[in-house]
Order: structure tokens, then sequence, then C-alpha cells
């Protein structure tokens, strides 16, 4: 909560309560909407999704009092009203203030610092490989052995083994990735040079 | 602003080719609405938009994007260093699914012929024979000590997941609690043990801290049976409840050997220097 700061405790509690009685559960809330509305800022193409996770987060505390007791339905879509208020103003911002300044251009991929944290995945990913069991393991090889036009194919064929859809198997392996990668990324913090 | 989040339920209705559109941007508002809203609030879209991510991902690091979706994918998964090491991750991942897979074809059909070439040639097979055994001699003893090393990284791995401070807020099933105690107290006691056989998954140790000083953090150093390398966990935090001041920490099952266990528990002060250890033992029994 970068800017949290400014969410009175009693304003927060009752946010929370908002999106669950159940503390613990809210709490679980709180954070999956964290990161489910980062990701939508990120996908509307906004910079500093997290700055506006924080904004739609302070404005709901603000309000919450007032809105709460009237709204109806699932609170997660206010935030989720809140959140695209918040993108049309940062658009209209930004067509009034655009300069090439305020471009910010993506880095190139490769650099020389790069090329060491390249290899520190490769060694996490040999080391997060092993944590995998073996059904796993040969599901995401299974998975991404082939590439391009290739692949298509290949996955329809593995989807039919596992006797599954396209879609169901999609989501299975992104959940062995899920773990994986956050195996690596935990073992390259770890490594210390990154953070 | 509404004040109502009641809206329909359309989940069916979206193609994985509209969730790929909203994933670069290209959606129009209402679809837009609809997949937002199902995605923050349905789990199973959630999984799905974040699958087809992935495939995303993969489709441009394979250069298959068109000029126009690249710009959009560039800007909205290259943007920050924590964004492009997740590519590097995915790129890593395909390239060793990729040459796992093609190493696999090679060694198999390069089998095959060399079973063929020297059923041709009876002679040359007793020389080549004992310097391909003593080859995998050598790799075999190579390998083990590459395995056990990988082993052990593995498992500090798993060790520093379960213990890092999201891990410890789960309470996942077939976790068994044991509580030790410092040996100084415990005196000479037979250490309490744990089934290697049980159902459980995950061991938690409820660790007593004795002396008066504490620390903002611990680290914890396992040592398995034997002459095996000891494991570190660092970064564990001390709880303050009703049972007194502790240190907890989780080791997975699987993890365990039959013998004697010995953790040696030590408080690092925040300039990073170390308090003397406390030490605590359990054994495992099959």
């Amino acid at each position: 909560m970068a800017r949290d700061s400014a969410i009175t405790l009693q304003n927060f509690e009752e946010m929370l309560a908002w999106l669950d009685p159940d503390r613990e559960v809210a709490a679980q809330q709180y954070l999956q909407l964290r990161e489910g509305l980062a990701n939508v800022f990120r996908w509307r193409g906004c910079s500093d999704p997290d700055g506006l996770v924080d904004e739609v987060f302070e404005r709901v505390a603000k309000k919450v009092h007032e809105v709460r007791p009237n709204y109806q339905g699932d609170p997660r879509l206010y935030f989720r009203a809140v959140a695209n208020n918040l993108v049309k103003e940062n658009l209209k911002k930004a067509k009034n203030q655009v300069s090439l300044e305020d471009i910010d251009l993506p880095q190139p991929i490769t650099t020389k610092s790069d090329e060491d944290e390249a290899a520190d995945i490769e060694e996490c990913l040999q080391s997060c490989l092993q944590s995998l069991n073996a059904g796993n393991r040969k599901l995401i090889l299974d998975y991404y052995a082939k590439e391009k036009q290739a692949k298509i194919e290949h996955r329809s064929e593995l989807a039919q083994q596992l006797n599954t859809s396209v879609q169901t198997l999609r989501v299975r392996v992104y959940r062995v990735r899920l773990s994986l990668q956050e195996c690596i990324e935990q073992c390259i913090k770890r490594k210390g040079k990154y953070e | 602003m509404a004040t109502s989040g009641v809206w329909p339920m359309k989940e069916q209705s979206i193609t994985d080719a509209s969730l790929r559109e909203f994933l670069l941007g290209k959606l129009a508002d209402e679809e837009l609405e609809l997949v937002e809203n199902l995605y923050l609030t349905d789990s199973q879209t959630r999984e799905r938009v974040l699958a087809l991510e992935q495939d995303l991902i993969e489709d441009y690091l394979e250069n298959s994007l068109s000029e126009e979706d690249k710009e959009r994918f560039l800007a909205r998964y290259a943007d920050t260093d924590e964004q492009r090491r997740k590519l590097r991750i995915t790129k890593s991942i395909k390239n060793w699914a990729v040459t796992e897979a093609t190493t696999t074809q090679a060694t198999a059909a390069s089998k095959v012929s060399l079973w063929t070439r020297l059923r041709l040639k009876p002679i040359v097979v007793v020389p080549i024979a004992v310097a391909m055994a003593l080859a995998v001699v050598l790799a075999i003893v190579w390998l083990n000590s590459r395995i056990e090393k990988k082993k052990h990284f593995a498992v500090e791995q798993e060790l520093a997941l379960l213990n890092s401070p999201t891990g410890v807020r789960e309470f996942p099933p077939r976790m068994i609690p044991l509580e030790l105690r410092p040996i100084t107290v415990r005196g000479a006691e037979t250490p309490p043990e744990i089934n290697s056989r049980s159902e459980n998954r995950i061991v938690e140790l409820f660790l007593p801290w004795i002396p008066k000083e504490r620390y903002p953090a611990y680290r914890a150093e396992v040592r398995p049976p034997g002459d095996g390398e000891p494991f570190t966990i660092p970064n564990l935090q001390a709880e303050n409840d009703d049972g007194g001041y502790k240190i907890r920490i989780r080791l997975p099952s699987h993890s365990l050997r039959r013998g004697s266990y010995r953790i040696q528990l030590t408080g690092i002060s925040n300039d990073g220097s170390a308090s003397p250890p406390e030490e605590y033992r359990f054994s495992v029994t099959d």
C-alpha cells in the first residue's frame, strides 16, 4: 500500500468488510483485487499501474462509507468502475500534456546486465525444474516442445492424448508454469543482484 | 459512477480471439467492461485470461505478431524491468523445452543408427564397448555429484518458499506441528520423533527462543543426519503470543531422511552480526 497513508484505518477496515465479512477472505480478495487491477491498468496501456491501483483504493476508501449501504452486487465491480474513470482521466491528461520527453520507449531487451540475468535465469530454471514432479515437468516439456505453426497441431494432439480440450490444457499448463515462474523469480531474488 | 454491481454473466460468449484483443487493448468499451468485470470477479475467466497471456507472450517471442500487435505488446509487456524479466523467463522455458525435445529425438535416432553399424563390424565392438563402459561409469559419477548439488539447491528453494513471509501465512493441508526445545533446557531427554511414512506433507517446527535478546530476523541451519550438507533458511521472523517467543520453520516431509537432525538458530542484528546459536534436535523414524 504505497500511498495508503491517505486512507484512515477505519475506512480501510470498512473497505475490507465490504469485500467480505470474513476478514481472512477479505484480505485475500484485497490482494487479488490489487493484482487484478494492476493487470487491468497494464492491459489498458497505462504507465505506473501500481500507483494507479493505490489511487483506486484511496478513492474507494474515501467513499466507502456512503456508497456501501446502497450498493447492490459484487463490490469488486465498483472498484473496476473507479479504475475505469481513472484511466479516462489519465487519457485526458495525457492528451493535454504529451511531449517527446514524456514518451517512454520500451528498453531494448538485451543489455550487458541482462546477459548476466539470463545466465542466472538459466541456472534457476534448472533447479526449479527439479522441484516440479515428473508429471508436471513432462507436461511443460511437451507443451512447449514445438514452435510457431507446428505447436498448434502439437498442442491439439497433446490435449487429445490427455482427453481434454486445448483451452483446459492451456489453463493446466498455466498453473504449473506459474509455480515455475514464482520459483525462478524467488531464486533470482535470492541471488540478490536484481532487487 | 454506477451504484450497482449487478450485470449479466456472459463468460461463455467470450472467444479466445476476443480475449487476445483484450490483452492487446483492442476491445471496444462495452466488451471491454464485460471482460474486465469477469476477469476481476470470476476465477475461471481470470485463469483463462492469464493463460492466454502466456500464449501471446510466446507468439511475441516467436516473432509471430503483426507490427501493430508487436507495438501494442511491447507497451504492455516490456515496459518495466520486471516485465522484461518475465519475458526472459518464458523464453528460457521455451528454449529448454525445444532443446530437450530435439535432443531426445536425436538420441533415439542415433541409438538406432549406431546399433545398425556395430552389428555389421563385430571386431570393433569390444574395444568400443570397453571405452563406452568406462565413459558411462565416469559420467554416472559426475552426474551423481551434479544431481546431489541440484537436489540440495532444489530443497533450499522449496524451504525458502515455504518459509517466506507469504509462505508462512498460508496453511496448507497435511501439515503437522511439532514443538522442539533448545538442547540446553532439554538436557539428555530423547528428541521428538517424526514418522517419515506418515501422510503429512509439511512439518511445522516451533522453536522457542530462550535468550532475553530479541532480533529483527533469525537464521536457521538445518543439519541432516550423517555428513549431509546443511540447509540454510534466512530471514525468519519471531512470533510472540501466549505460547511465548518462538520462531516457526516449515520443512517438506519428502526431504527428510531417517536419522537425527540438528537445527542451529541464530539471531541476526540490523548490522548483520549473529548471536550465539541455540540448538534443537529431532529425529526421523521409519
